[in-house]
């Protein structure tokens, strides 16, 4: 879902209650750099939008890195 | 999104300097997030308001409009929107969110802190 966005990130998710709609996701991108926290987020936000809006997730904590 | 819905939110977030829109109230909270960023603002003792808009659907959609951002909480400090605690947790960390607080609040002390005068 998040690789849509054209980003070229590493993700890693880890499904936290076991229902597949509470997340906990890792994102690191080059795609990051110069921007601020909020903007990464964001950009994450974005590339997830559809499945925000159509239920298949409720829940996610992100952290967000930026690529060396 | 409503024009009306827009200046409810621009007039809620330029009335209070830390604005958190969330589920259930301060005193109630109906979220684990929710009460998550509540316990974090508490922990700085500046004032603070929590919108209740679990049940407002068309406001959560305006708002998710307006930040780009589709989760709830939604922080709002000075006027300006910083997401929630996976946001603001590592800027206190590195000490950016209190500058960010002593800018937004001047001299205004923290109510944690005790005054002797």
């Amino acid at each position: 879902m998040i690789a849509t966005d054209a980003i070229v990130a590493e993700v890693t998710v880890f499904d936290r209650t076991g229902t597949m709609d509470h997340y906990n996701i890792g994102v690191t991108s080059a795609a990051f750099a110069g921007k601020t926290l909020i903007q990464q987020h964001q950009m994450v936000y974005r590339a997830l939008k559809a499945a925000h809006s159509d239920g298949r997730i409720h829940a996610i904590e992100l952290t967000t890195t930026v690529a060396e | 999104m409503s024009e009306q819905l827009k200046q409810e939110i621009e007039a809620e977030v330029g009335a209070n300097k830390i604005l958190v829109y969330g589920k259930g109230t301060k005193d109630a909270p109906r979220c684990g997030f929710t009460l998550e960023t509540i316990q974090f603002f508490n922990n700085f003792g500046y004032p603070f308001e929590v919108v209740d808009v679990l049940e407002n659907m068309p406001k959560r959609e305006a708002l998710s409009q307006m930040t780009d951002w589709p989760t709830l909480p939604k922080v709002f400090i000075d006027g300006t929107f910083y997401g929630d605690t996976d946001v603001l947790g590592p800027m206190a960390e590195k000490g950016e969110l209190q500058t960010i607080l002593k800018n937004a609040f001047g001299s205004e002390a923290p109510k944690t802190t005790i005054n002797l005068h």
